[in-house]
């Protein structure tokens, strides 16, 4: 029976040919085969209970890694948006810097801060009678 | 004995079925129809419901360069009762600060469980605060308009408010452009509010603010309320204006007026500051008025360039003796010596020939008594009587610009009319603007042909001898050909009369001359310097026609 449920060989446990075909059958033995037949339907149960939780824990587990996966990834999405936002913030105030630094009032009183002075009046060159000349 | 246990097993069988359908009826109840009850309670746990501000747009001048834009600042608070050490905690803050001490303290050791310390801090505080990263503390991002050349075109650029809602010029008129429309979004977030990934999201996006560009050059702004600015203080006038524009199509290139204000700290401006000069200060313009006066009669044809009259130093009309500045008797005088001369006899002479009718249809024309249409909050339309409540004497007085209301702006359009050959055009500043949709441009608006090209141009004329040979000379820019007028007008006392010895002096001219692509208007009021203040106003107009036609690369048209 051990022997059976290791090997799982039925063969193993036939009756020979010729008892088989022998009009007599003997009370014992038809009593081993439906217990063998028992045993075997019980051990195919077991397994295939065995296999049925087995996937389902390996499904779960698949789940929860999966959904911790997504979560973690969900952090890290928000966590790089922040990010994001916060640079797009310093870029905003960097261009105000420059528009400031870039005014032209500022431009002028630093000008003058450093002793520069106005042009009264820029003499303009006219290039057509130039190059008619030439 | 067998029959009682038997009795009190179906008693017991009965309480328990009973309690057994009771249950289940509770639970089919949550389950059916307070299922919805029971979920929302369940979701306000978790769920939060945010609204997702816009971001109001950027302003930027015809260049590019930012006038105003909307950043978020860093505001602190604090949660005293997780501040250990707050007399340290308020020194160092007041140090960062540049605050008392004092009243950080008291914030810090009120009983409240948040409170605020400062609200939009600059960057580099807010940064310093940061850095000592002191228990209790913490900051939260709130927007905030700036505006980094200051006071700069601030009645052009108007302001915001603090419920985000834009107020006065581009601002206030483009408000529902430059604010968007906010977004939704509804979201689960766990116990350290992070947002759960696989929670409900429902979001609805924001639609940010349009980016706006004016037709306004920073460069030609700042000459122009630099001049401004230098003259008001010389003069020790109490207040004005200038306004320059294309007059090829009616787009505004600056335009100051002050006093001013800035309009990022509105809260300790002096509301008289804040009103908008050019566009809603509507005076009695004065002899500025005399050029249209003369294109009606010459478009009319009851005057020419050459046509004369004997100056005697006065004009009778209406029963009423109207004189010429200071009195002067001109003699034989032509329609341009008029301009030339600023002679208030001329200007009735041509409104007695044109007679009130024509007269004030001409008025109305060139776009007095009507606002321009300038899209910027606040413009006045300015007063040109009807004509049936005119007395015989205003067909004189309203000849040489007495007696009705404008604005500089209105003048400015007047001026770029005849600069540009006839044509009224609506000014405008805002060239056009950016969203979601793509790109919108402002399309000029012509209103009307005021008058002829040839009467245009023939004006055009007049007054370019009235800078070269006539009371304007102050007005001459080197290199180029200038036309313009100048104009006094008195100021009313509140019982009717006018004040002694105090006026609002006004140049409007146009440059350069020949092709002109720029209209310059410069309003003073009560400046104390000779000529009635006009040489201020056209000492403030030739400076900054200098500085704009440098600008703009523009090739000299005289030696």
């Amino acid at each position: 029976m051990i022997s059976l449920a290791l090997t799982g060989r039925r063969r193993s446990v036939r009756v020979p040919a010729a008892r088989r075909h022998g009009a007599y059958r003997r009370p014992a033995a038809r009593h081993t085969r439906g217990a063998q037949r028992t045993a075997t339907w019980e051990l195919g149960s077991f397994l295939g209970a065995a296999a049925a939780i087995t996937a389902a824990f390996v499904l779960a587990l698949a789940y929860l890694a999966g959904s911790t996966g997504v979560a973690t990834a969900g952090y890290e999405a928000q966590r790089l948006q922040a990010t994001r936002d916060e640079l797009r913030r310093q870029n905003a105030l960097l261009e105000l810097e420059v528009a400031k630094l870039d005014s032209p009032a500022r431009i002028e009183a630093e000008a003058k801060r450093l002793g520069l002075v106005r042009v009264p009046f820029i003499p303009v060159v006219q290039a057509a009678p130039l190059s008619a000349r030439r | 004995m067998a029959g009682i246990s038997s009795a009190r097993l179906r008693a017991v069988f009965v309480v328990f079925a009973a309690l057994s359908i009771v249950l289940s009826g509770r639970v089919a109840y949550w389950q059916t129809v307070a299922r919805a009850d029971l979920l929302d309670r369940a979701r306000g746990q978790v769920l939060t419901d945010e609204v997702i501000p816009a971001q109001r747009g950027t302003i930027r001048d015809r260049s590019g360069n930012i006038l105003a834009a909307t950043v978020e600042l860093r505001s602190l608070y604090a949660i005293p009762a997780r501040i250990k050490d707050k007399p340290a905690v308020a020194r160092s803050l007041g140090v960062l600060l540049g605050r008392d001490s004092g009243p950080i303290l008291e914030r810090l050791s009120a009983r409240s469980d948040w409170v605020w310390i400062q609200r939009r801090l600059p960057e580099t505080a807010a940064a310093a605060i940061a850095k000592l990263k002191v228990d209790g503390l913490g900051f939260l991002k709130e927007p905030k308009r700036l505006y980094p050349n200051e006071d700069l075109a601030a009645h052009a650029l108007g302001f915001v408010n603090d419920d985000g809602k834009g107020q006065g010029g581009v601002e206030g008129w483009y408000d529902g452009i430059l604010r968007g429309l906010p977004g939704k979004l509804v979201v689960e977030r766990d116990p350290a509010d992070r947002t759960i990934a696989l929670g409900l999201r429902e979001a609805v996006p924001a639609r940010h603010g349009a980016d706006v560009t004016l037709t306004i050059d920073l460069v030609v702004q700042t000459a122009a309320e630099r001049e401004l600015r230098a003259t008001l203080e010389r003069e020790k006038a109490t207040s004005g204006a200038i306004v320059v524009l294309d007059p090829r199509d009616g787009a505004i290139r600056a335009m100051a007026s002050y006093p001013t204000f800035h309009p990022a700290a509105v809260a300790v401006a002096d509301p008289a500051a804040m009103r908008d000069r050019v566009i809603g200060w509507p005076y009695e313009p004065g002899s500025v008025m005399k050029a249209m006066t003369i294109a009606a009669g010459i478009d009319h044809g009851v005057v020419a360039p050459g046509t004369w009259y004997d100056d005697r130093g006065y004009a009778d009309i209406g029963g009423r003796r109207l004189f010429n500045a200071l009195g002067r008797a001109w003699g034989p005088t032509n329609m341009t010596q008029v301009l030339e001369r600023s002679a208030n006899a001329g200007a009735v002479f041509v409104g007695s020939r044109l007679g009130g009718q024509r007269l004030a249809e001409s008025i109305r024309a060139f776009g007095f008594g009507s606002r321009t249409g300038v899209d910027l909050m606040g413009e006045a339309g300015g007063i040109v009587r009807p004509l049936a409540e005119w007395y015989p004497v205003d067909v004189g007085t309203a000849s040489f610009g007495q007696g009705l209301t404008a604005t500089p702006l209105q003048v400015a359009a007047a001026y770029a009319a005849i600069a540009n050959g006839g044509v009224l055009h609506r000014p405008y500043v805002v060239a056009g603007w950016r969203d979601a949709d793509g790109e919108h441009r402002t399309a000029p608006s012509a209103v009307r042909a005021v008058i002829s090209p040839t009467t245009a141009a023939t004006l055009r004329d007049m007054l370019v001898s009235t800078v070269d040979n006539g009371l304007a000379q102050a007005a001459k820019v080197p290199g180029f050909s200038v036309g313009g007028k100048t104009g006094t007008a008195q100021i009313p006392s509140p019982d009717g009369r006018y004040v002694d010895d105090e006026y609002i002096s006004t140049f409007a001219g146009f440059f350069p001359a020949v092709d002109p692509t720029f209209v310059a208007v410069v309003t003073l009021e009560r400046p104390n310097s000779r000529l009635l203040g006009t040489v201020a106003a056209m000492s403030t107009f030739r400076a900054a026609a200098q500085d704009t036609l440098r600008y703009a690369r523009t090739q000299p048209d005289r030696k």
